[in-house]
């Protein structure tokens, strides 16, 4: 076998029924599927029948990283989850992702990712150690948090070891229960932890003192050095850097912190020695992304703290479930949760800003609830909001779901100009992005909308309140580089002509598959506008650049773009095959969510018109226009023969 | 090359080097300086190859560790070496002043990791094994770099800064 670069050339194969372990070779997926994402849709396609659910033995668990994971390459710190989604509703294979440093130490210790299957008998953790793996006996850390689990494995097997693991939430089959990394790094969205915890899997240590072959190391080291630093955001008017001032850099009671291995400007804090308001004790955590509206900081921190110790979706948690009670009181269903009084507003709750704070010990007796499933309600919360409505309140608090969720999925409306959470979207800015939550099975903000929200969005001169740096006429140039067509980024055009909204959906999606195959940070990856070049477009064929370099296979930018267009369809695939997918549950995310005004704009989704941006969808993505299957054609183009025969076989091909 | 009984002499004044200073509370804990470092001595993304180390915990309210050769004035890494051998492996660079480890004549007697100064031991100075000896391998400024030690430009916040020779304290 000829020398692999980027890849390791294993992937671990983890039996926890039969306690068997094994390796795969990557090279049999790879590079066609790029990895991570790409190999572990494949695994799907082959090895989980439509019939297994996600707390089924069956299911896989798959931890995957990719060619560029531990490289220079910035945002290759990230790891990739998959599996049969339990906190999807109704649950379906979906992905989920983080940042921290297990993932590079995973390709260190040798490996190109761990799928895990079965269920053992007892409580085990998998302890990987450079090339090396074996099952070991969890039951000193089952049944405690996960900060102590990390703490415990460390002390175990030295101090430099990655953990991964889910805590209480976890162990008792939470569907939002997360796989946490270090204090705040999590795979979030999807409920993996409960996946975790139904295989009696505690948690993944891993330590490796390998590397990463680097075909072209000179010509790599380059690319990642030039790799612009800009920030997906254009700088505010007036400064040459995004960059946090020395002031703001470090502080007594504070510190920076990121993602391993990543350069962009993005930077997360870690709160250190935080007095708690409910406990007297002394926190150290890291905080980025979501946030609770509660009473002080030192609340927030300290609820945090809980939260990822029980391995809770704090994202779910803060801008779902609370929202959807707080909702539910203002309809009399419910008043209070153990006596504690559920906090509400004065006036009816439009936006997630209309909320009102909690106090910390509501927070605490809420999480407490649903990490143990302590009583009825606790019980229901514990698997979300959406199948919580199912079972509480006699089902009256269901149609209240529709402001948070776009119920396929089962996951909090953001970054598609509705509901609060994440930035602001502005009409008609929002469309690819609905556009992209009617064809995903999540939240399609972990890899692809990121894109298209905080960074195009940014940049022309009137969008919305954001004033960016470029005139329209530039903006225009670029996209019609990009793009292939000018009116993608004019904000003029809304619902017609049709393909300016489907053109930049299906381009970011392949654009996501790609970045979650690599691995990168969407955050980084891919960006379209740049402040450094002459006619303000940026390098996307970067990405291909990295890949060829690194992996040593030539690979232009067209070609990669087609390694994520064949994931997409693979997944799509898997979806159709096992869940019965189709133009029906497309339509969903517009039937009951995005269906009220976003913003004080007043703008409602006009689902007449809005139908013809997903029958442009379906025929620029070469699908069937009346159920959206991928018609043979297109997946023969895409060399995926087997998948056509496979979905012909039960009548599901377009 | 070999062990030579020399009379112990009063070592020579050493041009003094350029150094890598290290704001630690500015550093952010990604890690790119190690793989930037072992990507471009290397040619692969290796920390544990890498001459720079950061070592941090993030349960720990403090700042991060890094550990990094600072050239000593006085390197006693370099005077044992020279001390030890008729052809000694380290040398000083003559552009940037670095203490350099030639490892074509590397020995891997390890004399240089045990006498350095700083702590934690063998972290500043390194080693790789291959057919069972031992080559040790240490910071050299990245000397035939043009554009400076490799880490402080891939180091996004800054941490990290490149004082020359000329420019550097006592």
């Amino acid at each position: 076998m000829a020398e692999i670069y980027g890849w390791t050339g294993k992937i671990l194969r983890v039996d926890l029924s039969k306690e068997k372990i094994t390796t795969t070779n990557t090279m049999k997926y790879v590079p066609s599927l790029i990895g991570s994402l790409g190999i572990s849709a494949m695994i799907a396609w082959e090895e989980i029948r439509p019939s297994v659910g996600p707390f089924d033995p069956d299911n896989r668990l798959m931890i995957m990283v990719g060619p560029l994971t531990g490289t220079l390459a910035s945002g290759a710190g990230r790891v990739e989850v998959m599996g049969v989604a339990p906190q999807q509703h109704p649950p379906c294979f979906s992905r989920s992702g983080m940042g921290g440093h297990w993932g590079p130490e995973l390709k260190y210790a040798g490996f190109d990712g761990v799928v895990i299957q079965g269920r053992s008998k007892k409580p085990v953790y998998v302890w990987i150690d450079d090339g090396e793996a074996e099952i070991l006996d969890a039951s000193e850390v089952w049944g405690t948090g996960t900060y102590s689990t990390t703490q415990t494995l460390r002390r175990i097997h030295g101090k430099k070891t990655r953990v991964i693991s889910c805590g209480q939430a976890g162990e008792n089959l939470s569907r939002i229960a997360i796989i946490q990394t270090e204090t705040e790094n999590a795979a979030g969205q999807g409920g993996f932890g409960g996946v975790m915890g139904s295989k009696n899997l505690k948690a993944i240590a891993v330590r490796g003192t390998g590397g990463v072959e680097i075909a072209r190391p000179s010509e790599f080291l380059q690319l990642c050095l030039n790799q612009s630093r800009d920030g997906q955001r254009p700088p505010r008017p007036g400064s040459d850097t995004q960059w946090p001032s020395e002031r703001t850099l470090y502080g007594p009671n504070f510190r920076r912190h990121k993602c391993g291995f990543c350069s962009t400007v993005c930077t997360n804090t870690i709160y250190m020695n935080v007095p708690g308001e409910l406990v007297p004790a002394l926190y150290t955590t890291e905080q980025m992304c979501y946030g609770y509206r509660t009473i002080s900081h030192n609340a927030q921190t300290e609820v945090r703290v809980i939260t990822s110790n029980y391995g809770i979706n704090g994202w779910e948690v803060s801008s779902g479930i609370i929202p959807w009670l707080q909702l539910c009181k203002q309809h009399g269903l419910v008043s209070d949760i153990d006596g504690i009084d559920i906090p509400v507003p004065e006036k009816p709750i439009e936006y997630l800003r209309d909320c009102a704070p909690s106090p910390p010990e509501f927070l605490r007796t809420i999480l407490r609830k649903i990490a143990f499933r302590e009583g009825e309600i606790g019980d229901a919360l514990s698997d979300g909001a959406c199948y919580a409505a199912d079972r509480l309140f006699e089902s009256k608090g269901k149609p209240l779901l529709d402001h948070i969720y776009p119920r396929h999925g089962g996951q909090v409306e953001h970054w598609g100009g509705h509901w609060g959470p994440g930035g602001n979207v502005y009409w008609p800015w929002w469309l690819p992005p609905v556009l992209q939550w009617c064809m995903d099975t999540r939240d399609p903000a972990s890899d692809s909308t990121h894109q298209w929200t905080e960074h195009v969005q940014r940049y022309l001169t009137q969008s919305g309140p954001d004033k960016g740096p470029f005139p329209l006429e530039k903006v225009r140039a670029v996209s019609e580089k990009v793009y292939g067509d000018p009116n993608v980024c004019d904000p003029s055009f809304d619902y017609d002509p049709p393909e300016t909204k489907a053109i930049p959906a299906i381009w970011h999606t392949d654009r996501g598959m790609i970045v979650d195959s690599l691995i990168l940070c969407d955050y980084e990856n891919t960006r379209v506008f740049s402040m450094r070049s002459e006619d303000g477009a940026a390098d996307t064929a970067l990405m291909s650049k990295l890949f060829s370099s690194c992996t040593g296979i030539e690979t232009s930018e067209e070609q990669l773009q087609k390694a994520g267009e064949r994931i997409s369809n693979l997944l799509r695939a898997i979806d159709i095959r096992n869940y019965g997918r189709g133009r029906k549950v497309d339509e969903k995310a517009i039937d009951v969510g995005f269906n009220y005004p976003g913003k004080d704009d007043g703008v409602v989704l006009d689902r007449k018109r809005f139908l013809k941006l997903i029958d442009k969808y379906y025929e620029l993505r070469g699908w069937n226009k009346i159920n959206g299957w991928p018609t043979r054609n297109k997946l023969e183009e895409l060399g995926l023969k087997e998948i056509a025969d496979g979905l012909e076989a039960i009548g599901r091909l377009g | 090359m070999a062990r030579v009984d020399k009379k112990p002499r009063s070592n020579p004044r050493v041009a003094k080097s350029g150094v890598i200073n290290v704001d630690n509370r500015k550093c952010l804990e990604c890690r790119e300086c190690e793989v930037a470092c072992s990507l471009y001595h290397e040619g692969e993304c290796n920390p544990s190859l890498s001459r720079i180390h950061v070592d941090f915990d993030d349960f720990v309210p403090s700042f991060p560790t890094v550990d990094l050769c600072k050239q000593c004035t006085w390197p006693a890494c370099y005077y044992t070496c020279t001390s030890l051998y008729e052809d000694p492996a380290m040398y000083i660079d003559p552009r940037t002043g670095a203490r350099i480890i030639d490892e074509a004549k590397c020995t891997g007697c390890g004399s240089c990791a045990t006498t350095c100064p700083l702590m934690p031991e063998k972290i500043i100075i390194g080693y790789r094994q291959a057919k069972g000896k031992r080559t040790y391998f240490k910071c050299d400024l990245c000397k035939d770099r043009a554009e400076g030690p490799v880490c402080v430009e891939a180091c996004p916040s800054m941490a990290l800064t490149y004082v020359p020779a000329a420019e550097r304290g006592r």
